[in-house]
């Protein structure tokens, strides 16, 4: 990090105390950074500056932060961070169904937002893993073999039944990245049963059974209370 | 009561004959039979329209006797001998039944006029505590609106400026403490830290003016707005704002025109200069550098006042002219004000504003400017009693504190 080039963070939020302490917590990490303060500047500001990533409020005017994960999704895979506060739980749901990677809680500490933008331009740094789909997929503990269909989890082989290996294979794909119920179900079992949390909750119960040391403290598929899931490949 | 008043109409009939009687005995010898027979008549009539046909007949009966014993030939006795007795007999009967009947049926038709009436009030008054109960609901619905946009106003007011403070904080303890878990050690600069601390100053001052707000709010509210009236001058009044407000108007040409005849008012001179401050400090964030803002008072007759203040921003529409004095209505959040300025304020500085000018008996509005865009926030204050004594103790006023700079 830091070596060639420093990476760019466009940060969209109307309230100009909060991006301004941003701003200055990021750059004093080392990142290059704008801010926008509300969707419609931060569409510009990203076809004229080609960001890295974006950090993004939900509330705000013009184009709120919602939208803008939509538009931004629809020209871009740069990972996106949402900034949410309780109370808007819904709209951060949906602002993660429509694409962004993550999400921070308001009030948060520096650190949090830090750790989280790494993991993602980590992430987003790494190659795609969705087309490598003759190649042998690697990530942390785990390796999938997509043309035998098997999966080792630190070395050792365990056997999944076809749900369980495309679940798994949906979170290795997306790892770090929070997934929703919604996401999760219509990607493994396809958008008639987006309503059936039950099924999932069943299936990654089993699925932590079978690679977790410790299923009822899992490391692997970490539970996002009322969202979703997110997938650590590092133990 | 029906038999009571029957037993009074009977009375009536007996002692009203026997006094008839009595008098009509005295003069005897003058009066001729004629007036006698239409004396008591017209005894019967009046006791036919008072209590009805049976004491009515009653007293013709009574009458027939007594004219018989005492007024006709022979006297002393209740022979009649001659036809033309019978005659005055059957009128008297007559008469009384007629006359009972017709007014018993005049009192039924009353009564029947009354059940009528009492039904239609006893319905106007189902009706009206229907409607009680429907605006009940109704207003049990709005507090909860109330309370949820309180929320609202709560976790986006409270939680905004916490962020800011929040993160500076663990930025600063991060550097402090060396126990960075990014790749590299951060170190800040001194613009950094300076940025960082300013920050976390400038929004625990939010906070503190977001408490303030909603400590004022609750005290109008509650009815606790303790008004210290004293008689004061509009334009030290209004001179004392301006400077106040000075570093908000900074860039904007500030216009002052306060009428030569204004009188002084008897007021609370901080609570009326907190309004004004509200409406330039509002007027100076909702419209573009460079503009102009004119601050005017005048008086409007003998006993009230008007001030007004009006910029070159944006003309607030008539659906939400009203709703902007309410609490944490934000025009440019709540309101589709077409264009999206970042709310500024806290949505409590119009609500404030009217409570403190209505606590003096004053009103509050918006309306057209006289040319161009623009909004003009207009109050009126009643000008004030000089025969009015002076307001309780001053010590007793503790709400002093909330008007105390809100910038």
């Amino acid at each position: 990090m830091g070596l060639s080039q420093p990476q760019r963070i466009l940060i969209v939020d109307d309230e100009s105390q909060i991006a301004r302490v941003l701003r200055t917590g990021l750059k004093t990490h080392g990142y290059e950074v704008r801010v926008a303060s509300d969707g419609v500047s931060a569409l510009e500001t990203f076809s004229d500056w080609h960001p890295d990533l974006v950090v993004t409020d939900l509330a705000m005017p013009n184009m709120d932060g919602l939208d803008l994960c939509r538009r931004l999704r629809a020209i871009s895979q740069l990972p996106i961070i949402v900034l949410s506060v309780r109370g808007e739980e819904k709209t951060k749901v949906e602002a993660l169904d429509a694409g962004a990677d993550d999400y921070v809680t308001k009030p948060f500490g520096m650190e949090e937002l830090l750790a989280r933008v790494r993991a993602q331009l980590r992430r987003a740094a790494a190659p795609p893993l969705a087309e490598a789909s003759s190649a042998v997929l690697e990530v942390g503990d785990f390796r999938i073999d997509a043309d035998a269909r098997k999966v080792f989890v630190r070395e050792m082989e365990v056997h999944l039944t076809p749900k369980e290996y495309e679940l798994l294979l949906h979170f290795v794909r997306h790892a770090g990245k929070v997934l929703t119920h919604r996401t999760l179900l219509s990607a493994v079992w396809g958008g008639n049963y987006t309503e059936q949390g039950e099924y999932l909750r069943v299936f990654v119960g089993q699925l932590r059974k079978k690679i977790e040391p410790n299923p009822s403290t899992p490391r692997y598929i970490l539970t996002e209370p009322w969202i979703g899931y997110r997938f650590n490949p590092d133990s | 009561m029906p038999f009571e008043r029957s037993w009074i109409g009977y009375l009536v009939a007996a002692s009203g004959v026997a006094v008839t009687t009595a008098v009509l005995k005295l003069f005897s010898p003058h009066i001729n039979s004629t007036t006698v027979a239409l004396a008591l008549l017209l005894l019967v009539l009046m006791v036919a329209i008072r209590y009805g046909a049976r004491p009515a007949v009653a007293t013709s009966l009574l009458g027939v006797l007594s004219f018989n014993y005492f007024f006709l030939p022979p006297f002393g006795t209740l022979t009649i001998a001659a036809p033309d007795n019978w005659v005055a007999l059957i009128a008297f009967l007559i008469t009384a039944i007629t006359v009972g009947q017709l007014s018993a049926r005049a009192e039924r038709r009353a009564e029947e006029a009354d059940a009528g009436r009492r039904e239609i009030e006893r319905l106007y008054e189902e009706l009206q505590s229907a409607f009680e109960r429907a605006s009940h609901a109704e207003a049990l619905k709005q507090s909860e609106k109330l309370k949820s946009a309180l929320l609202d106003a709560v976790t986006h007011d409270i939680r905004t400026p916490l962020t800011s403070i929040k993160a500076s904080v663990s930025t600063l303890l991060e550097e402090l403490q060396g126990t960075s878990v990014s790749e590299s050690p951060v170190t800040l600069d001194i613009d950094a830290r300076k940025e960082m601390l300013e920050v976390i100053d400038e929004e625990c001052d939010r906070l503190n003016r977001f408490v303030e707000g909603l400590i004022e709010l609750a005290r109008i509210e509650a009815g606790e707005l303790h008004l210290r009236r004293r008689w004061g001058v509009v334009d030290e009044i209004l001179a004392t704002v301006l400077k106040r407000a000075e570093p908000l108007t900074r860039n904007h040409q500030i216009l002052v025109e306060i009428a030569d005849e204004i009188p002084a008012v008897q007021v609370d001179p901080r609570a009326v200069a907190e309004v004004v401050f509200t409406l330039i400090d509002n007027a100076a964030k909702y419209s573009a550098p460079g503009t102009k803002i004119l601050v005017s008072a005048q008086p409007i007759d003998d006993e009230m006042i008007q001030i007004a203040v009006e910029d070159q921003g944006q003309t607030i529409p008539y659906n939400i002219r009203e709703r902007v004095f309410d609490k944490f209505f934000r025009a440019t959040r709540d309101g589709d004000a077409g264009d999206s300025i970042q709310p500024k304020g806290t949505g409590m500085g119009l609500p404030v504003a009217k409570g403190i000018v209505e606590a003096h008996g004053g009103r509050i509005w918006i309306e057209d400017k006289k040319e161009g865009a623009g909004t003009r926030v207009v109050f009126n204050l009643p000008i004030g009693d000089v025969e009015t004594p002076p307001e309780r103790s001053p010590d007793v006023v503790s709400g002093r504190a909330m008007f105390q700079e809100i910038n």
